[in-house]
């Protein structure tokens, strides 16, 4: 008897061992020891994490309404921590959710609507401007608020060497993109190996240049009129664009996005496109060595602006729908969304205002390089295309392939267009997606169409 | 004591032991059933989903129409069995012969091992992120010291179709043929010296000692050592992901760097979506493929074993 009762004490303490780490943090305790009403917040930003961080701990400290927020950043796989947490029972209560696509937080249940706590706070509609920052399949589905922005990043613009173009005898930035590829063809023949006119990066290169150049010239993936993918309009860019490589003008390699940056500070290459982020990048983070740095529109395939380009909404808050204290997260999203908090943030530079209010409100001196990034009256937010379950590479994959020369332009665009619309086609009939029609979409205001959601 | 009752005591003994045994084995079998078996049966419920991570919608047999029209997928199924050939071809033999020299009993073998086996330590994002810097085209260290050897252009190693698969197989090579080799100096080491003072004894020279002993005693690490070197060249994706992103032209792409892309793949944008129920049946297909090779090896091996 006394063996077993061994082996049983044995056998207890391996499984506790083994078992322990399993379940443990497994419940999830809502009042501090305090007496407080503990928050749980979830960020995937750690750029901005010592100006969030900081702001916290003087709201924990001072805050009347007995809240005390425990703010977790976590930076990779949000998504899915997200998902498991909701589905394991230890979501937080308030999460950043503006990089989510709608569709995931919204028909899934797992965002809360913010309609009526929105309608009933007057300073967050004074601050935030909610009702004009209202983009369908982004941040809104039929009718319900998800969460607003409050900040906005840029749309791509073009990052240039002043003393490189100066000393190859180039004073501004060309109108069209032919123009434009014959400037760095001849900075490149000009560095003769010791500098390039231009360079990319193997993250996302064709978005960095040619997809925005595309926007800009009125040439997008989505048809919006008639609900269909439809990649046709851009031949005459990627036809353009492969000039970067078969005239050897590009940087011969592409690396990550930072050693890019690195080899742009050095003075390696005259041009560089990216988003208003690089702000940061060239003054804190990879700081320019040795030039100045200018910034300038992109071209154009024609010289004239005919289509919107793509901003991003950031920062936004949004309730996941398991919180057992709905009123008190709101109360979090307040403070977040709060003129004090945010006049910091913006004038920390971490993104460009998003309504007029918190634009008259920062001191814009403060913002540095940021200011050069101020959105044009061209900029706006897309309504999100459907999300589709699609097979084989992206279109951006596929072109940036094209551009390089390792696939034929009318091959990519059929491959593209019949591959797309057959997981569009699909997805709307097992009813993982619906069809996007903006019968009245204008190129150069995408944003002002009403758009229908049709399920066939 | 009586027959009928020792017969009882044996019994009773019997019984507390299995007890033990079931209480002994139960964390492990509880966590086999947790983290290898359900995953497994997990996986298998959604090859007929989408599956966003959020949200699961039946499809049927759709996914697995999907899966035979999608030539990227295919295609790393190619670059996947080239990438094995390649890496194969190099490291078991490289990793034999640095094993056979190490062996000796020379003053500094040991640092040499430790040398050797330190890549496969290091982290194979890291590693990835090191060639990147080595294969370089404008200031690349290996085309720098091709181009002081009398080279006329650099070569891009990481850009071009042609290189792109020389440069991974030498990051697959050097970051683990120092395994293989600790594993072939072991088997080494259970040889018995009197064999190879037997075969010095008879004249044999080193060239024969190798083929003539150390081959054929080494067989059977040999064979482990090979198995293991082909599942882990069809699995291998990692440092591929850091070195090349599978790039360029999907000329790199093998099959479990396409999974991994269309499940957590940071090409994922707004208008594509996780795939997870599409990701698991081309797991399924690429573990079937895996495990395929593996007994075609090992029925190869089992006749070779029969002929010798």
């Amino acid at each position: 008897m006394k063996k077993i009762a061994k082996t049983l004490l044995l056998a207890g303490i391996i499984l506790s061992l083994f078992l322990g780490p399993v379940f443990a943090g497994g419940s999830k305790e809502s009042a501090s020891a305090s007496g407080k009403t503990v928050i749980e917040v979830w960020s995937e930003d750690r750029h901005d994490m010592e100006y969030v961080e900081a702001k916290v701990a003087e709201y924990n400290a001072t805050n009347t309404d007995n809240i005390q927020i425990n703010l977790t950043i976590i930076s990779d796989n949000f998504r899915n921590m997200l998902q498991m947490a909701f589905g394991g029972g230890t979501a937080p209560d308030v999460a950043g959710i503006n990089a989510i696509p709608i569709n995931m937080i919204a028909s899934t249940g797992i965002a809360m609507p913010l309609n009526d706590f929105i309608a009933n706070s007057p300073e967050y509609q004074k601050v935030n401007d909610p009702y004009n920052q209202i983009y369908e399949g982004t941040n809104a589905q039929n009718g319900n608020i998800y969460w607003i922005p409050t900040g906005m990043r840029s749309g791509v613009r073009v990052i240039y060497n002043k003393s490189l173009l100066e000393q190859c005898g180039y004073t501004e930035i060309p109108k069209t993109l032919s123009e434009y590829i014959d400037m760095a063809a001849d900075i490149t023949k000009q560095g003769n190996s010791r500098f390039y006119g231009i360079g990319f990066t193997n993250a996302s290169p064709f978005e960095r240049l040619l997809e925005m150049v595309s926007e800009m010239s009125g040439i997008y993936y989505y048809d919006y009129v008639n609900g269909r993918f439809d990649f046709s309009g851009y031949k005459p860019v990627l036809e353009e664009g492969r000039r970067f490589f078969t005239e050897n003008i590009a940087y011969p390699d592409q690396q990550g996005v930072d050693n890019m940056r690195a080899l742009f500070s050095v003075g390696m290459f005259a041009l560089w496109s990216n988003a208003s982020q690089e702000a940061a990048v060239f003054t804190e983070q990879i700081p320019v060595q040795g030039f100045e740095w200018g910034v300038a529109e992109l071209p154009t395939l024609t010289g004239e602006v005919t289509g919107a380009l793509e901003t991003t909404p950031s920062k936004g808050w949004g309730i996941i729908s398991s919180t057992k204290h709905p009123e008190e997260a709101w109360k979090v999203i307040e403070f977040f969304q709060s003129e004090d908090f945010l006049k910091g943030y913006l004038e920390a530079g971490y993104c460009l205002p998003s309504t007029d209010y918190m634009a008259s409100i920062i001191d814009s001196s403060k913002t540095g390089r940021l200011a050069d990034f101020a959105l044009k009256p061209y900029e706006t937010v897309y309504p999100k295309p459907p999300a589709i379950n699609l097979s084989g590479d992206d279109y951006r994959t596929v072109f940036w392939n094209t551009v390089q020369g390792y696939i034929d332009i009318d091959d990519a665009i059929a491959d593209l267009n019949k591959r797309y619309n057959e997981a569009l086609d699909a997805d709307v009939a097992s009813g993982s997606a619906t069809r996007l029609v903006i019968k009245d979409y204008d190129p150069l205001h995408p944003d002002q169409g009403t758009p229908e959601y049709l399920t066939e | 004591m009586p027959q009928k009752q020792l017969k009882k005591q044996i019994k009773k003994d019997d019984k507390k032991d299995k007890i033990a045994a079931i209480i002994m084995l139960s964390p492990v079998v509880f966590l086999l059933l947790i983290c290898s078996i359900y995953p497994f049966i997990w996986m298998f419920r959604y090859v007929c989903y989408d599956y966003n991570g959020f949200q699961a919608t039946f499809t049927g047999t759709r996914n697995f129409t999907r899966m035979l029209s999608d030539t990227t997928f295919w295609n790393s199924v190619g670059h996947t069995f080239e990438y094995a050939l390649y890496k194969l071809i190099f490291i078991i033999p490289l990793a034999l012969v640095c094993a056979v020299l190490l062996n000796q009993k020379i003053r500094g073998t040991s640092v040499f091992r430790a040398i050797y086996f330190m890549p496969t330590v290091i982290s194979s994002s890291i590693s990835g992120m090191i060639f990147t810097f080595i294969f370089a085209t404008q200031n690349g260290i290996l085309n720098g010291i091709l181009m002081a050897l009398g080279m006329d252009a650099p070569i891009q190693w990481l850009t071009s179709t042609d290189f792109v698969m020389s440069a991974v197989t030498v990051l697959a090579v050097w970051g683990g043929f120092g395994n293989y080799m600790l594993y072939f100096i072991t088997g080494m080491n259970v040889i018995s010296e009197d064999v190879y003072e037997a075969a010095k004894i008879d004249g044999a020279n080193g060239i024969q000692t190798f083929f003539r002993i150390t081959l054929p005693m080494l067989s059977p690490i040999l064979k482990v050592v090979l198995m293991l070197a082909i599942t882990g060249a069809f699995k291998d994706y990692e440092a591929i992901m850091v070195l090349t992103q599978g790039g360029p032209g999907n000329r790199s792409m093998v099959m479990f760097l396409y999974i991994y892309n269309l499940i957590f793949g940071s090409g994922l944008t707004n208008m594509t979506q996780p795939q997870i129920g599409y990701g698991a049946l081309l797991s399924v297909v690429a573990a079937i493929i895996v495990g395929i090779v593996t007994i075609a090896y090992q029925r190869i091996a089992k006749k070779l074993d029969d002929v010798m």
